[in-house]
């Protein structure tokens, strides 16, 4: 069933949380853009001429859904802009690039599929329980995807590990420290960094109750698909646990 | 700890399922896994992250008897906020206990305790714990009662109190453990007053004594009862400390065994002797690492573990794998008697007397 809120006239832009859904909105496409960089730059490092036209594909997703995600935009009347070069978001695709100037492919997977991806999977997912209508679905549709190729991913990571457990783990551990603790600090409740060049105007984190939404809620789902993620490729509870809890706030 | 090649999963023989009593409790544990040059977790980002934590192992446990065995496992946390033990929140925290059951499963322990409040929301019904091959799982229940009756008696003889001349009371005397509690104490009082919610559950309870020939009342609202108790053990499941006493004698003995502790702080009767009960002292050896010694046990006395945490560890140490305790009331004295054998055995005795004022002096 249509909800009403597809059956609006474009007059929704005035609505009043349309400007909290903008800033959403230039989150998610901001990090898709980043993932499609990330993958297209991946292609480059992979040997396998099969691994590297995956790379290729998934890069090409990142971009459809970044495009999705400006339409569902459109429809609610609000204009998406993205900022790749926002200063969390650079420092993340930075994490990502150094994997790639070492031709790391795994560190490079662990960047992108453990934590950016499980940011995506479960911000995406909150956002779809309460974003109204088309935009929910947009959402919601979004996040299943990003667990098709998370899955994907975790076979690699799930038999590199089993290789040589203490490496692995050194290197997300490594990895951690530099992209969580950038992710943590994104969505802190207090920006205390300053502005991170995406919202349009002031941060978006304060106003996310009006949406049902908050920056706790977000970094809360977060760090628990981030924990299950990493149980589910073996790592120790109480390993992982002093991880989480040396985050900052 | 132990020389297990590296990237080659530690053993795990047995896992302890606890939650933080407080946030008091949670807080001091996560600022010792910050380490010292990092500033603790703010109480409200504490309370934003905690509850999202998936069940998981906060430390291992080395543990030694004193008869040679050793054995090694895990404290496993689930992570029920402090404030959401009450019945509002049953079927998430269960969801939370059958995980920590998962982890703890997955982890290969062959036998785990469901300590404080994940035997409670089992209640009793293991078929609610998530399937297994060669885990057995035991509320650690029994032992927890052997310390409190033996705390009880050991305070008697310590401050020349006759428990035989005394009347007892048991709040959440129809309980796992308030019931194991009455059935070993009553025929060593003079009388006894039970007390719970359910009046059904406090009759057949009764019933049960009287036919044994104990003096038995029982009382649903603890003001009521025809006389002062001087010996008191409150084993109800209280979310918080919220307890207050009510009619008892000025001078009483109090065990309070809750975990988290029943008693509110504002119970406190200026001449009553109060003391946690259903601990034990790990007397052979306990290492946790990360070393969450005196954090995560946060006690006045080292080695200091609550009992039904101590339970699946005498068992492990004893080799006997068995779902000792199983809830529903069915704790007996010989079951006590069992378990407080083959604790002592590994040296895991009476903890000693304290209270949230610090150690227990004698008055
Ligand atoms: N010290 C330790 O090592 C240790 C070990 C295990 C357990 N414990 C603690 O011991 C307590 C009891 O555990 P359990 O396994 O025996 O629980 P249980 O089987 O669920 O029994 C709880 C008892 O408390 C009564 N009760 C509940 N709410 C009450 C209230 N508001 N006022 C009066 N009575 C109330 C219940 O009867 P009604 O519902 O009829 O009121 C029942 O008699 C818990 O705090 C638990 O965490 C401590
Ligand atoms: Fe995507
Ligand atoms: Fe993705």
């Amino acid at each position: 069933m249509e909800t009403l809120m597809e059956l609006k006239p474009p007059a929704e832009c005035t609505s009043p949380t349309a400007s909290i859904w903008q800033d959403v909105l230039a989150q998610a496409v901001t990090g898709e853009l980043v993932a499609a960089m990330n993958y297209a730059a991946l292609a480059e490092i992979c040997d396998d001429p099969r691994e590297a036209g995956e790379a290729r594909e998934h890069a090409a997703i990142e971009r459809a859904h970044a495009a999705a995600f400006m339409a569902a935009g459109r429809k609610i009347g609000v204009d998406v802009v993205s900022n790749v070069d926002g200063k969390h978001w650079k420092r993340l695709s930075g994490a990502f690039m150094g994997c790639v100037a070492e031709r790391d492919t795994i560190g490079c997977l662990i960047v992108q599929e453990i934590m950016l991806e499980s940011f995506a999977l479960a911000s995406y997912t909150r956002v779809a329980n309460v974003a109204p209508g088309s935009l929910g679905k947009v959402f919601g549709a979004i996040a299943a995807d990003e667990q098709e190729h998370a899955d994907h991913a975790m076979a690699i990571l799930k038999a590199e590990r089993d290789a040589n457990p203490d490496r692995f783990d050194d290197k997300l551990h490594r990895l951690h420290l530099e992209v969580m603790s950038t992710l943590a600090k994104m969505l802190a409740k207090d920006c205390r960094d300053g502005h991170c060049e995406v919202c349009v105007s002031s941060c978006v984190k304060p106003s996310l109750f009006e949406v049902s939404l908050s920056a706790a809620q977000l970094r809360g789902a977060s760090l628990q698909q981030y924990l299950k993620t990493l149980d589910a490729l073996g790592l120790p509870g109480e390993i992982t646990l002093a991880w989480i809890a040396q985050l900052p706030v | 700890m132990d020389c297990t090649a590296a990237g080659v999963a530690p053993r795990v023989d047995f896992a302890l399922v606890g939650h933080p009593e407080s946030w008091k409790a949670a807080a001091d544990v996560f600022s010792a896994l910050r380490g010292p040059d990092r500033i603790p977790l703010p109480d409200d980002e504490l309370k934003d992250i905690l509850p999202w934590i998936p069940p998981r192992a906060v430390c291992r446990v080395d543990v030694k008897s004193i008869a040679d065995a050793e054995a090694h496992g895990l404290y496993i946390d689930s992570f029920i906020p402090p404030d959401r033990l009450d019945a509002a929140c049953v079927r998430e925290n269960l969801t939370r206990v059958r995980a920590a059951a998962a982890y703890a499963i997955k982890a290969g322990a062959r036998i785990v305790s469901l300590g404080g409040f994940s035997s409670i929301l089992i209640e009793g019904n293991f078929d609610q714990l998530p399937p297994r091959r060669s885990t057995i799982f035991t509320t650690g229940n029994t032992l927890t009662v052997a310390f409190i009756v033996q705390g009880i008696e050991k305070m008697c003889a310590q401050e020349g109190r006759s428990l035989r001349r005394s009347t007892l009371l048991v709040v959440g005397a129809t309980g796992d453990v308030g019931s194991g509690c009455v059935r070993c104490l009553a025929p060593k009082v003079r009388r006894v007053l039970l007390h719970a919610r359910n009046v059904e559950r406090l009759r057949r309870l009764a019933a049960e004594l009287e036919a044994e020939g104990v003096d038995v009342e029982i009382g649903t609202d603890l003001g009521s009862f025809s006389e002062e108790a001087d010996v008191v053990v409150c084993a109800a499941s209280l979310p918080s400390p919220s307890l207050l006493l009510g009619r008892v004698a000025p001078d009483a003995l109090v065990c309070d065994a809750g975990y988290p502790k029943n008693l509110s702080p504002d119970a406190a009767t200026s001449r009553a002797t109060v003391f946690f009960g259903g601990l034990g002292q790990m007397t052979g050896g306990l290492k946790f690492d990360p070393d969450l010694q005196g954090i995560l046990n946060r006690h006045p006395f080292p080695d200091v573990v609550h009992g039904c945490l101590l339970e699946g560890i005498a068992l492990t140490l004893e080799g006997r794998f068995e779902s000792f305790s199983r809830g529903r009331g069915a704790i007996t004295p010989p079951h006590v008697m069992e378990i407080e054998t083959i604790a002592a055995r590994h040296g895991i005795v009476l903890a000693p007397f304290f209270n949230a004022a610090g150690p227990v002096t004698l008055q």
